[in-house]
């Protein structure tokens, strides 16, 4: 069995890479936040990557192929998410009273521009082929369009700071933050949660194509390689880790999100060019992916993000499923439109299919749930019309 | 013989009691990790960040949330009797009990509960150093929150003479009192030249100090570690800008409570006559009429 060092000795140099950085931050102030979101986020590639866990992909194959992996993936995360979320919630929070809300958790304002926001998103995930998350981790796999939809997403975040000011006059600064165990108590939310859930996979697996069985793997050190580094990890696998990783991130430093550092990229560098208003209305008095005009270099965020795709190249290299490849001017433009519709969405929702979705659900805030319908909606139309352009 | 010795053990006793009754204004780590299971000390944090407490606190403390819990929320001025009372009933806090406050951002905060600890007759001390200091010596935290058995302890009205108003800070700038001022922003809003440091959402519509007011930033006596400095080494501090005691003192900074940091210095590391003007600059720079001083010149919204 000879592979080549790009397969062996190249992933795993790059996560001792990631490791000694990650020993280097312990040492400065505010370094263990850094140091653990680092790894983190080296951990979210790596099961990003080897599940294929990505929203739009994952949709995709269930409505073309009726495949249901993807899908169930992402169901067992979004469920044991809210189980070890609530773990750390009650500990925090012991009894729900009006006014207390636990503390950064992701629970957004719940209104028409949340709607607006997440269907924007989805079109733009459909679009462009990913959503954010998925284009960092596909980064790593060499995808043409991720970096384009990148900077299309840079373009959507200064646009979605200059409507800011007007959407939140209009309807935002009347959006309710609403968390569930407000006013379902923390029994109500976990079993609203987990039988919403339910019925989602229950239906799921009522319309999914039964010929995609696997063959019986062998269970030897090669035949476990490939099932580790080389194939798809099995549905739940992925989506537990998801789960896990989500609340450990919650429990020491901040909810999953991937644009925050981003957007604070974009917002930092519009204000310097005096590109943006002086005064964002309540931005920064409203939970979610948050972005910041940026005083330090280094942010857990930013390092979350950097781990994301550094780990997620280790992983598709030691897979062989690293390909960079020469973008077509179809894949430019898909990336850029669907990067602006994301940026845009993810913008004015504060935050993405991660930040609002994944982290929302978990916290029991409603807007997580809002964000998951609307954005199907965008998804689902998206695909539509993206067929009716192909044919 | 036995009438003295009577005496003298009663003198010796109230020595004793008062002794007692007065708080040491600062407390070690290592005294503080040798007293985490005594029942009579309970610990408070008082931290600016949000979850900081949540996610791993000195083990024993009890969150107190500057947001809510040490503020009115609707009209700008310190908790109510009741509200606090009720909090310190929650916490388990009786007569004798002995408090110490610590909190992220060098025990600013802290400060700033030690001061509305002291308002409502009850001095606490500062753990010195904060969560910087026992987070950088490793000891331990903990994310267990514990529910201490309530208590039915009283809090008098508030102590007028530990709190400034406009008025008095008026009487002072004007020459109608004999006191002194302390400015503990920085240097550049002290001459005003910038309204606010940059990002800072609670602003003045004029800049500069108020008139007779010396100049200390707070961080000039703290250490790196964020632990005070020595009391020598404070007085000299002080008593190089003409504060040494013998005049009132009343400090202030932009919204009240960092300035309680420096009153928590003069009046109970120093020991001198000190007030906190919690209304601070966002009061007196917003308020019509007053004398204010400004070597910059800068002119709001101008340049």
């Amino acid at each position: 069995m000879s592979l080549p060092l790009s397969r062996t000795a190249l992933p795993a140099a790059l996560l001792v890479v990631i490791a000694a950085w990650a020993w280097l931050l312990q040492g400065q102030s505010g370094g263990r936040d850094l140091a653990f979101s680092l790894l983190a986020g080296a951990a979210f590639g790596i099961v990003l990557q080897r599940g294929r866990f990505c929203f739009l992909c994952n949709f995709r194959d269930f409505i073309e192929r009726r495949e249901p992996r993807g899908l169930i993936a992402i169901i067992v995360a979004l469920a044991a998410g809210v189980l070890l979320y609530h773990v750390v919630t009650m500990a925090w929070v012991p009894t729900p009273r009006p006014g207390r809300l636990p503390p950064n958790a992701h629970i957004g304002p719940v209104g028409p521009v949340l709607a607006v926001a997440a269907f924007a998103f989805g079109l733009g995930m459909a679009i462009s082929g990913s959503c954010l998350s998925a284009h960092f981790y596909r980064l790593g796999e060499g995808s043409p369009t991720s970096p384009f939809a990148l900077v299309g997403a840079a373009a959507g975040f200064l646009l979605g700071f200059l409507s800011w000011n007007p959407l939140f006059s209009l309807a935002i600064y009347a959006s309710p933050a609403i968390w569930l165990p407000h006013q379902l108590g923390y029994t109500g939310t976990i079993l609203a949660s987990l039988g919403l859930l339910a019925v989602l996979a229950v239906l799921v697996l009522r319309f999914a194509n039964p010929a995609s069985a696997t063959a019986e793997a062998r269970f030897d050190l090669s035949g476990i390689a490939a099932r580790v580094f080389v194939e798809r990890w099995p549905p739940v696998v992925a989506g537990f880790l998801v789960a896990v990783i989500s609340a450990m991130a919650f429990l020491r430093v901040a909810p999953l999100g991937v644009t925050a550092e981003l957007g604070s990229i974009v917002r930092t560098a519009g204000f310097s060019a005096g590109l943006l208003p002086d005064t964002l209305h309540g931005l920064d008095l409203l939970r979610g992916c948050a972005t910041v005009v940026k005083e330090t270099l280094l942010s857990p965020n930013g390092l979350f993000v950097i781990g994301l795709v550094l780990a997620s190249f280790a992983a598709a290299l030691a897979a062989g499923q690293f390909k960079p490849q020469r973008p077509t001017g179809a894949q430019i433009v898909r990336g850029l439109c669907g990067g602006i519709l994301m940026g845009w969405g993810a913008m004015t929702g504060l935050g993405c299919t991660v930040g609002v979705l994944l982290s929302g659900i978990h916290a029991g805030a409603l807007s997580g749930w809002v964000f998951l319908a609307f954005c199907t909606l965008g998804v689902w139309l998206g695909l539509l019309a993206m067929r009716r352009i192909a044919a | 013989m036995n009438h003295l010795k009577w005496a003298g053990a009663l003198a010796g006793a109230f020595l004793v009691a008062g002794a007692a009754g007065a708080a040491e204004p600062l407390v070690s780590a290592e005294w503080l990790q040798d007293n985490l299971d005594n029942p009579d000390v309970r610990v408070f944090e008082v931290s600016v960040d949000t979850g900081v407490y949540e996610r791993g606190h000195i083990p024993g403390a009890v969150h107190l949330d500057w947001h809510t819990e040490l503020v009115d929320p609707t009209r700008r001025d310190i908790a109510s009797r009741e509200e606090f009372e009720a909090k310190l009933r929650d916490a388990g806090i009786t007569g004798d009990t002995q408090i110490v406050l610590y909190g992220d951002n060098n025990n600013w905060f802290a400060a700033w509960g030690a001061w509305v600890f002291d308002v409502y007759g009850i001095e606490v001390s500062l753990l010195d150093g904060g969560r910087k200091l026992w987070e950088a010596q490793g000891l331990p935290l903990d994310t267990n929150v514990r529910d201490y058995a309530d208590s039915d302890i009283t809090l008098p009205e508030r102590n007028g003479d530990l709190r400034a108003r406009l008025t008095d800070v008026l009487d002072i700038a004007e020459g109608r009192l004999a006191a002194k001022l302390v400015d503990i922003r920085s240097n550049d809003e002290y001459t005003g030249k910038i309204f606010a440091p940059e990002g800072v959402k609670e602003l003045a519509v004029r800049a500069g100090h108020i008139p007779t007011a010396e100049n200390v930033p707070w961080g000039t006596i703290v250490q790196e570690d964020g632990t005070f400095k020595s009391p020598e080494e404070i007085k000299a501090i002080y008593a190089a800008k003409g504060i040494d005691g013998s005049q009132p003192i009343v400090t202030y900074c932009r919204i009240g409570e960092r300035s309680s940091h420096t009153w928590f210095a003069l009046k109970r590391i120093l020991g001198y006559d000190a007030k906190n003007y919690d209304g601070s600059w966002t009061e007196y720079g917003n308020a019509v009429g007053v004398p204010v001083v400004n070597v910059a010149g800068t002119v709001w919204t101008g340049k």
